[in-house]
């Protein structure tokens, strides 16, 4: 009977609707220009940095001081009200309407949160204290309780829970048939939350630095934000002064960062015509997620690990040839949150289509977030646009958006790159000879990112 | 109303639209809230390929089933509409209809757009006897290839639809056609259905150009086109259309030869944009008049209100939000259906599944009224499939503006299937 239907599947008569509003427009535009300038304006940094004064091209990264820290010790209230948040969601998630665009959980999870949030965090700084839904109540507990965690975290795991988990959250994100459908993210979400709550109590903090790969990544883009601490006060500098403030990063947590990237690039591949092409499939007839299961999730882990052993190569290759006297896992761990800025640029870049339109359907969550025909922020009846992906205008100003949020993510982990290797290696030259390979590869990768955003797209 | 069942039910349904309309509105409501809600599944497009489609589905039935309930819901039960996002994936169309049927205690089931996502979720509506209200446009209804519980009564299906395109295009046009489409089911279905009408016009394709459904550049295919060719057929979809069209533009210049296409290829694109001068004086098949027209009918122009959709067929709130609105009103209608159906066969519940299905395939005529916007239509309770007007509209001066109107006649097809002979 199944072969029978899909059988019929197969030859039936069928209707093919991808729209072509704003992908027909992308593909109007003089991308191969913009993409030419794109890649231009990150070799010239590359070129520029060669002639650049060390002191120069160090200083740039040097913050700014700004207000005195305040000392207001409510993270602990904001957490438990995030808790709070997130425990009415999820109820919500079980019990409200079945529609992912109507069900505030997850408009909230994937719209506010993993674009609109994790866009803040990486941009001002570290939110996340804030907000983190755990903190607050692993202290009340503590508190209440007056339990200690019983357990050390094991030493040998080190990040390597983080990987696991965050590669998971990744599969549900692009692989899972239904991330969206609210009652299975309920189920997820609640689930995760108490997993983690369980993994605090039993093991202590140490659980959400090694383990929790949503507080890890959080943390790891509060790495480029503007905005830190130093010393007692507040500071803002270039994106990226943190990480020359603090360069090198643990053997787990490097690898964290290059699958943030891999992760965020395989996500643009897997919309584009040649990803349908690679798998076979009629991009404008795509069968749905459920027959692409663990074709994506294969692709997911070759993207991952083609990055990390093309990541590897370059530094192992500006070692060789500037004659560093460095491991390669040092130089790893050294530079692999240079590439940081590019996984966050890509982030703004690739969500930012998908934010415009599902902003406006979280905003109308927000006035009627039980269903009810509520109009608690005086909307009324307020109808999603996607009008700006109709114009040409618009899409171009758009796309440049997305265009410059890639390239400067480039420039400057280009810049941060340089700053790292002269920390480590003292002269300008030797400095730009090893940098020379991952500066290629960057460029290169720019490139990439840019054909991301060009290509015309299956989904 | 839109039901030909029986003089009875008729009747019952027109005394008890009566009875509704003459209590005050409180009234409705509150006996309306006592029972509890018909609920009706709503497999939406939400996500995935379908998404920008599913985005103007809800919205039309949002309004339908607000118009639905304020004028008393359905038997005196209001209305609740259930949605769940199917992915444009046929694996979860399935799971959806099976929650719609055993998770939520839908009455039915209703709203499916994309023909694969129909045509793997309908064996589980048959299983489950969910009765499943598609708006998909797809032949697989009609063509017998799906099951008693499935039924389009809102739209017409794409057979119809191309082959009542011939006449005219055949009579106005020209009678030498060559056809430009994507190489897949979609594609093939106009270059089978046209080349057989426009045979039986008297006129013949000269060339079928089918193009890889990835490509993006189409200039190298343009050259296939003959020279005596009179009326260029074109049923391009996906991100390049608007690349195709500017291509050919470049190709042909002022010397082209007609042109034919179906809105398909630009739902939801508004036909002003700067690149699609040169569909200026084309010609499209249109579900439905994007743009109001001069004789536009009040019927329209109430939904076009009810919808938030303005002259030029965009949203009220952003004239650059163009709607796709030559399939949307089959949401419309078929919920329309939908209540007829539940009022002739006097619907209670669950248990009245089938009493439904038979009341709808008693229907026949539906006149143009509110319930119908589009226009009058026919129901064939046999195939399970709805007939009506098609139109077809010139492009000028970047408004759609309605040449012809095709009589339902055109539209028909001999019976493929006898859906009624199926047990229940």
């Amino acid at each position: 009977m199944r072969t029978l239907i899909l059988i019929s599947m197969l030859m039936a008569p069928s209707m093919a609707l991808a729209h072509a509003s704003e992908q027909g427009f992308v593909l109007l535009l003089p991308t191969d220009v913009y993409i030419t300038a794109g890649v231009a304006c990150v070799a010239l940094t590359v070129v520029l940095l060669v002639l650049t004064p060390a002191r120069l091209a160090k200083g740039i990264f040097h913050p700014i001081p700004l207000l005195p820290r305040p000392q207001l010790p409510l993270h602990h209230l904001s957490s438990c009200a995030a808790a709070l948040l997130l425990a009415i969601l999820v109820w919500i998630g079980f019990t409200g309407s079945r529609d992912p665009l109507v069900n505030p959980l997850p408009l909230f999870i994937w719209t506010v949160w993993w674009v609109g949030l994790v866009s803040l965090q990486g941009l001002l700084g570290n939110l996340w204290r804030w907000i983190n839904p755990w903190t607050g109540p692993a202290a009340l507990l503590s508190r209440l309780t007056g339990l200690r965690a019983p357990y050390r975290y094991p030493r040998f795991l080190g990040f390597a829970p983080a990987i696991v988990i965050f590669l998971a959250f990744a599969i549900l994100l692009l692989a899972d048939p239904a991330p969206a459908d609210p009652a299975r993210l309920a189920l997820f979400a609640g689930g995760y939350w108490y997993a983690t709550l369980l993994g605090l109590v039993l093991f202590g903090p140490r659980w959400l630095i090694r383990a929790e790969a949503l507080t890890i990544l959080m943390r790891t883009y509060a790495r480029v934000s503007l905005l830190g601490r130093k010393g007692p006060g507040l500071a803002l500098g270039l994106s990226g002064w943190k990480i020359i403030a603090r360069p090198r990063v643990p053997l787990g947590l490097a690898i964290f960062i290059l699958i943030l990237l891999g992760t965020g690039s395989f996500d643009g591949l897997n919309e584009t015509f040649w990803w349908f092409g690679q798998l076979g499939l009629n991009p404008l007839e795509f069968p749905g997620r459920s027959a692409v299961v663990t074709q994506t999730i294969l692709g997911l882990i070759a993207a991952n690990t083609l990055l990390i052993a093309a990541f590897c190569l370059s530094i192992w290759l500006g070692l060789r040839i500037s004659h560093a006297d460095m491991s390669l896992t040092q130089a790893f761990c050294l530079f692999a949150p240079s590439i940081l800025p590019i996984a966050f640029g890509y982030h703004v870049a690739h969500y930012l289509t998908s934010f415009m339109v599902d902003s406006q359907y979280a905003l109308k969550a927000v006035n009627d977030p039980l269903n009810t025909g509520a109009n608690l922020l005086g909307l009324g009846q307020f109808y999603v646009t996607t009008g700006f992906f109709n114009t040409p205008g618009t899409v171009r100003t758009i796309w440049l958006t997305q265009a410059g949020a890639v390239v400067i993510g480039h420039v400057i982990a280009i810049l941060l790159a340089h700053a790292l290797a002269l920390h480590a290696f003292g002269t300008r030259r030797r400095a730009a000879l090893s940098q020379a390979p991952l500066a290629l590869f960057m460029v290169f990768y720019t490139f990439f990112g840019l054909w991301l955003l060009a290509s015309p797209r299956g989904l | 109303m839109t039901n030909a069942t029986t003089r009875r039910g008729a009747l019952k349904t027109l005394a008890a639209g009566a009875t509704a309309a003459s209590l005050p509105l409180w009234a409705r409501y509150t006996n309306a809230q006592t029972a509890a809600p018909i609920k009706i599944g709503f497999q939406v497009h939400r996500t995935g390929i379908g998404a920008a489609y599913g985005r103007w589905y809800g919205r039309t039935t949002e309004a339908a089933v607000k118009l639905i309930n304020e004028g008393g819901g359905i038997n005196g039960r209001m209305v609740e509409i259930v949605a769940e996002d199917d992915g444009t994936d046929p694996k979860r169309g399935a799971e959806v209809v099976e929650k719609f049927a055993t998770q939520h205690n839908c009455d039915v089931g209703f709203g499916t757009l994309f023909s694969h996502v129909v045509i793997g979720s309908s064996p589980r509506a048959g299983e489950l006897k969910l009765p499943y209200f598609v708006v998909s446009e797809g032949h697989h209804v009609a063509s017998g290839m799906l099951n008693r519980y499935t039924l389009q009564p809102g739209i017409t299906d794409v057979k119809s639809q191309v082959q009542a395109m011939a006449p005219y295009v055949a009579e106005n046009l020209g009678k030498k056609v060559t056809m430009i489409f994507p190489d897949f089911a979609f594609g093939h279905d106009h270059r089978d259905f046209f080349t057989a009408a426009i045979e039986a016009q008297g006129g013949e394709v000269l060339e079928h150009i089918a193009i890889p459904p990835s490509e993006t550049s189409f200039t190298k295919y343009f050259p296939k086109i003959p020279r005596e060719t009179e009326v260029l057929y074109h049923v391009m979809v996906g991100p390049a259309v608007l690349t195709f069209v500017k291509e050919l533009g470049e190709f042909f210049g002022p010397q082209r030869p007609e042109m034919f296409g179906f809105i398909d290829s630009l739902e939801a694109v508004d036909i002003s944009s700067p690149g699609l001068e040169y569909l200026e004086g084309t010609y499209f098949w249109e579900g439905n008049p994007r743009n109001a027209q001069a004789d536009q009918s009040e019927h329209d122009k109430f939904y076009r209100a009810a919808v938030g959709v303005d002259d030029n067929g965009a949203s009220i709130s952003d004239p650059t939000d163009v709607s796709t609105y030559a399939h949307m009103f089959g949401c419309w209608e078929t919920l329309h259906v939908i209540k007829a159906g539940m009022e002739a066969a006097g619907y209670q519940g669950p248990d009245d599944r089938t009493a439904l299905i038979e009341a709808v395939e008693a229907m026949s005529d539906m006149p143009h009224s509110q319930a119908h916007p589009q226009g009058a239509k026919i129901f064939n309770g046999k195939t399970h499939q709805v007939f009506g007007h098609q139109y077809i509209s010139r492009v000028e001066g970047g408004k759609l503006i309605k040449v012809h109107t095709t009589s339902i006649e055109d539209t028909l097809y001999p019976d493929e299937v006898d859906y009624t002979t199926q047990a229940f």
